[in-house]
């Protein structure tokens, strides 16, 4: 093949890999460059530091706290999500009458933007005259702090999340669910296997691929929840709610100190890198 | 064929020439400057009188609520943004925006005689450097307001014009005032709370008043401040008030002044600012002022400072907004912001002596105003200066709305210190 044969591939390849380099890899750098810089206040200079913003935010109480925080958050939230979700694909891949309307009521949250989603559960969620506190007070439960309280906060922001993100990942379940060839099970049964045994051996394997996406998308997604955070609780009650994103934002918008907040959001373009691949490992073991 | 074309094209080609023109001629007959602020009831109409006198110039409000306001200005002027071009700016924070260098220096906008109107205080901290960089417009003082008629319900006197509350003797009657009014078991009547409840504008008095600081002597320096002992003490007082006694509502959903309008709260400290709402809006009880309160062994302090106005150094209409500054914070226009504008009190001497000239002021309730001119010039105590302000006044925030809801005084200041003592780090350098 002559050269210029051999070239046209690549020249193909060009215009994404322009835009690769433009939009993701340029920024990141960027912001590396950022994380190991200072602006001198005194004299209005940028000055080169090395590694002392990474050593000053793992020595920050704030930042040590939001990390604990996004780890919980994440801990907690995505095995709720995605145990949720597959519940929800299994319902919905029932073949009963009417099981598209179901379909489409189940899809909604996806339709409400994240904006509205906080707005509407903020006011549900209110300690002195909110719905759900409302319903707690006729059945003679006292009220609950659900954005006020340390202890509550989190597990509101939880909460919200959920609604908001089971559908779309439950989406993604089902589409792999309608993917399974019903021979598959059909020969199951045959052979005598039970619902659990079809479940566990025959669904969730031909599923894995579906799942690792799912799982991957989904922690992504929670790495980078802020609307919320911001929009109800602004990290408090006590910092129980700050997660590393907000208070990226927070350092680097409000509090004007771009160098730090950029050496926080590398450290959790680590931190979500590394979940990726420990559960792409983990998943990909029992080949 | 191409004859038919042309046909077609040419008169196509002469619209999208016109069209794109004269946008352009528009422009250059009046220019648009954008004024980003607070949620002033009164702006439209005071700038509408502006836009009269200066026919040229068009001005767009673009009115945002108090903390959206500082989240707004720090990100877009942060990004060198070219708009907005005007802007206001809480006085403790120009030290701040001065140190970035996001304000056009506006002493070369105003002739000899007007920057001499306004009090020497406000002109000082609308300083930076030596160089004005925020025209005074308002100032601001602290009363306690008071529902006259819960009182009577709970067959307590109320405080005199003159007379000074200490905050024991307010602690001591407030549960006595909080009310629950149909025996279901939640609170209808509130005692007491403070406007903004967690803004340290409003609660410094507290600490200040039982001697201690605001900020260390180099404008930076928390530790050992405001987790001192009398930080501690105040702030125990401030959370029993919601938490110990049950007398001030934790949750602010509706605001203190709305809890207030709607006869639900039986005295609160607060602005007049709100003496002109009350009276605009014909409240259906009687109420009345009282002077700002004070720690019996400690000293009056009371709140002052308020909105100034700047502009944008990426401004791209500077001279038009420099006009609307200049007319915003001196003579008429300066009058009519305080009248119907924002009700702040005004930061003008020759505006300032209409309290003690006009009649209007001589008969109540607008004599209430009159207490107030006079209150503004009593142990009134400037916010910090220090070019971390915003960062120190927001984490304060978050803290004292930890407070409220019950979280221990002294770790809740603790926590704070830690958090500003790291953001002041990057002023160090």
């Amino acid at each position: 093949m002559s050269i210029h044969g051999r070239l046209v591939p690549y020249l193909f390849l060009l215009p994404a890999v322009l835009l690769l380099l433009v939009f993701n890899l340029y920024p990141t750098l960027a912001t590396l460059s950022e994380s190991l810089h200072v602006k001198s206040f005194l004299n209005n200079e940028r000055i080169f530091v090395g590694l002392e913003n990474f050593e000053r935010i793992f020595r920050d109480p704030v930042f040590r706290k939001s990390v604990e925080v996004t780890l919980w958050f994440s801990i907690l939230v995505n095995p709720i999500q995605i145990a949720l979700a597959l519940l929800l694909a299994l319902l919905a891949n029932q073949k009963v009458r009417g099981i598209s309307v179901f379909r489409s009521i189940y899809l909604l949250p996806v339709a409400v933007s994240i904006n509205v989603t906080t707005v509407v559960w903020g006011l549900m969620l209110d300690s002195d005259s909110g719905l759900i506190n409302g319903i707690l007070a006729t059945l003679d439960i006292p009220k609950q702090p659900f954005l006020t309280a340390p202890s509550h906060a989190l597990w509101s922001i939880i909460i919200l999340a959920t609604w908001k993100g089971v559908p779309l990942w439950a989406l993604f379940f089902l589409a792999g669910l309608q993917g399974i060839p019903e021979s598959v099970i059909e020969a199951a049964k045959i052979d005598g296997a039970n619902r659990r045994q079809i479940f566990t051996m025959i669904t969730l394997p031909l599923l894995r691929g579906v799942l690792l996406f799912v799982l991957i998308a989904d922690t992504v997604a929670n790495f980078l929840l802020f609307a919320p955070v911001q929009l109800l609780t602004e990290g408090g009650p006590q910092l129980s709610t700050n997660l590393i994103m907000y208070e990226t934002y927070r350092r680097g918008f409000v509090y004007n100190d771009l160098f730090t907040s950029a050496a926080m959001l590398l450290v959790m373009l680590v931190f979500v890198l590394m979940v990726i691949l420990l559960q792409a490992f983990v998943l990909r073991r029992r080949d | 064929m191409f004859g038919r074309k042309a046909f077609f094209i040419i008169p196509l080609l002469a619209l999208l020439l016109v069209f794109s023109v004269i946008p352009a001629l528009s422009q250059d007959d009046a220019s648009t400057v954008t004024w980003l602020m607070l949620g002033w009831g009164g702006a439209e109409e005071v700038v509408a009188q502006f836009e009269e006198e200066n026919p040229d110039i068009n001005v767009e409000l673009e009115q945002v609520p108090f903390n959206a306001l500082f989240e707004q200005i720090q990100v877009r002027l942060g990004a060198n943004s070219s708009d907005p071009d005007v802007l206001s700016v809480d006085v403790p924070l120009v030290a701040a925006y001065g140190l970035r260098g996001w304000l056009l220096p506006l002493d070369e906008f105003f002739i000899s005689g007007e920057q001499e109107d306004w009090l020497e205080a406000a002109t000082e901290a609308g300083s930076y450097n030596g160089e004005l960089l925020a025209a005074p417009v308002s100032t601001s003082t602290q009363l306690l307001i008071y529902n006259a008629d819960v009182f009577a319900m709970a067959g307590i006197d109320p405080p005199g014009e003159d007379e000074r509350w200490t905050y024991e003797y307010i602690a001591e009657i407030a549960p006595q005032l909080t009310m629950d009014t149909d025996d279901d078991g939640t609170t209808d009547i509130w005692g007491f709370t403070w406007e903004q409840t967690n803004r340290i504008y409003q609660l410094q008095p507290l600490p200040e008043g039982l001697g201690g600081d605001a900020i260390g002597a180099d404008g930076l320096t928390v530790d050992g401040v405001i987790n001192s002992p009398e930080w501690i003490e105040a702030f125990t007082y401030y959370s029993d008030m919601f938490n110990a006694l049950q007398a001030a509502p934790q949750d602010d959903t509706v605001g203190a002044s709305d809890l207030f309008a709607a006869g639900k709260l039986a005295m609160y400290i607060a602005g007049p600012w709100n003496i002109n709402r009350f009276i605009r809006e014909e409240v259906p009880f009687a109420w009345g002022v009282s002077r700002h309160p004070y720690f019996a062994d400690g000293e009056i302090v009371t709140p002052t400072g308020s909105w100034h106005i700047g502009i944008n150094k990426n401004s791209e209409n500077r001279e038009a907004a420099a006009r609307l500054v200049n007319w915003i914070s001196t003579g008429a226009g300066a009058e009519m912001w305080w009248r119907i504008g924002s009700g702040d009190f005004p930061a003008q001497k020759s505006v300032l002596a209409m309290f003690a000239t006009d009649e209007q002021f001589e008969e109540a309730p607008f004599s209430t105003l009159r207490v107030a001119a006079d209150e503004a010039t009593v142990g009134a105590v400037p916010r910090p200066v220090s070019p971390g302000y915003l960062e120190y006044e927001q984490i304060l925030q978050n803290t004292f709305q930890d407070i409220r809801n019950g979280a221990d005084v002294e770790e809740s200041l603790n926590l704070a210190v830690a958090r500003i003592e790291s953001e002041m780090d990057k002023y160090r350098r």
